[in-house]
């Protein structure tokens, strides 16, 4: 898709039309825990949003380190849902195959959904050991907690999976059939 | 009084949250009856990848719960609790997502109308009982300790409508009914905790399990109290990386069970990283 596709698809689709008030204060970035590391804060890139340069967008690495605080959302005086636009803004990077160089957060996300369409839960354990086969550093570098936490008995090793898997899984299945149609 | 409860996926493994809210509520009055054959509520990895399936999760659960004519949801999960409720507006302002997650539903013979209110525990026993009713059970005088209430961000975030934004007072208030002092301006009260970050990010996100921490110690307190699994894991597990002298991170619901006199065991205390004595508290 090119920059004007993706515009309509970000701003139509995904309601990020409402981007069209932001008046530019960078209360979101002043308000974000993470905008430090971020390669732009909230408000540049809505800005870049607004002129349509969705690839130079897509490619940063500021919606993967969102963490869903929702800090700025409540202090936007313009009432823009800012954390929804994030979420927007990853699921459009990953349709296009486009990952920041500097994220891990789909490898964790999709270790994450990885136990859920499978058991319909996670435990700490089922979602680590799929992440460890994406990012081994991260799970090693915390081996020593996870033997803290094993001493306390904090480890769930099994999971217990919904009862009607079966039935969760056809909902589910049903879910992403209706998607693709709509 | 009796409400449908989802534990959620980490109730079970977080350091004696299961156990502490089990005997509190029994203690209270408050039953909390597990909505059978839950699933895990999506968080933020379903919005962050999904569409619809990320509106499934949560609108099964709460499906579930109709089912079983439960009025109430009542969560102990920040993070569960704000994703229901993040469903729950998403669909009643969609009539065709509406439509498309009745018709998923089906095929388990499940439908979903969004009639539940959805609730944290520790709202729960704040705003439904009487303080005075909580006082009768209190048979340790906690009034030499000091709490920090850290409420962290999804409870009251991005909605502000059961306790103010930035400056929530809920749990301060329940602390103060057990007996125990809060700790005066506690700044950080509200500041979010890394949640899924610290596993990748952790360098990213220390500095505010630092500030939550070093603002309790500043404010005099001897303990944090938490209610959310994330949360309570968050700010426990790191503190040996900040030269900061440790802090135990307590469930508010181990806290309730203390006033309440019931054992270190009956609340799995020694499941926490940073071990809290109560002894040392002088009881």
């Amino acid at each position: 898709m090119d920059n004007a596709a993706l515009k309509e698809k970000f701003f139509e689709k995904y309601h990020g039309e409402e981007l069209q008030n932001c008046i530019q204060c960078g209360t979101c970035s002043g308000s974000c825990p993470l905008a430090p590391y971020m390669d732009y804060g909230p408000r540049q890139l809505f800005q870049l949003a607004r002129e349509g340069d969705m690839e130079e967008i897509l490619k940063a690495n500021t919606m993967w380190l969102c963490v869903s605080c929702y800090n700025c959302t409540v202090k936007c005086p313009r009432d823009i849902v800012i954390t929804d636009h994030m979420y927007t803004l990853k699921k459009i990077a990953l349709q296009e195959g486009i990952q920041a160089p500097t994220t891990k957060l789909p490898a964790l996300y999709k270790s994450f959904m990885g136990s859920v369409e499978r058991y319909g839960k996670i435990t700490d354990i089922s979602v680590m050991n799929r992440y460890a086969f994406r990012q081994p550093m991260d799970v090693m570098g915390n081996a020593f907690l996870a033997l803290k936490l094993a001493r306390r008995k904090r480890l769930e090793y099994k999971v217990h999976p919904v009862k009607n898997l079966a039935g969760f899984k056809k909902v589910m299945k049903k879910a992403r059939e209706l998607e693709k149609t709509s | 009084m009796k409400y449908g409860f989802f534990p959620g996926c980490t109730f079970k493994g977080a350091a004696g949250y299961k156990e502490s809210t089990e005997a509190v509520s029994q203690i209270l009055q408050t039953e909390l009856v597990e909505i059978e054959d839950w699933n895990c509520c999506g968080a933020t990895s379903y919005w962050s990848l999904e569409d619809l399936p990320a509106l499934i999760l949560p609108a099964r659960v709460m499906a579930l719960a109709e089912k079983h004519n439960f009025k109430e949801v009542v969560n102990v999960c920040n993070a569960c609790y704000s994703t229901l409720r993040k469903a729950q507006d998403k669909l009643a302002e969609d009539e065709r997502l509406m439509e498309q997650v009745n018709e998923a539903l089906a095929e388990e013979t499940l439908s979903y109308t969004g009639s539940t209110k959805i609730r944290h525990y520790m709202e729960v026993v704040v705003n439904d009982l009487d303080p005075e009713e909580i006082k009768k059970h209190i048979k340790v005088n906690l009034k030499h300790l000091t709490i920090a209430p850290y409420y962290g961000c999804q409870l009251n975030r991005p909605w502000g409508d059961i306790d103010d934004l930035q400056h929530p007072v809920m749990m301060d208030r329940l602390i103060e009914t057990l007996g125990a002092s809060v700790a005066t301006n506690y700044s950080a009260k509200t500041v979010c905790c890394g949640a899924s970050h610290m596993m990748p990010y952790e360098k990213n996100c220390l500095p505010q399990i630092r500030r939550i921490v070093s603002d309790a110690h500043a404010k005099g307190a001897q303990a944090i109290s938490t209610l959310c699994p994330l949360c309570q894991f968050n700010v426990d597990a790191p503190q040996s990386a900040l030269d900061l002298p440790d802090i135990p991170v307590l469930y508010f619901t181990q806290l309730m069970g203390l006033a309440f006199g019931l054992e270190e065991k009956d609340l799995q205390l020694k499941k926490l990283l940073v071990p809290f004595k109560m002894a040392v508290w002088g009881g």
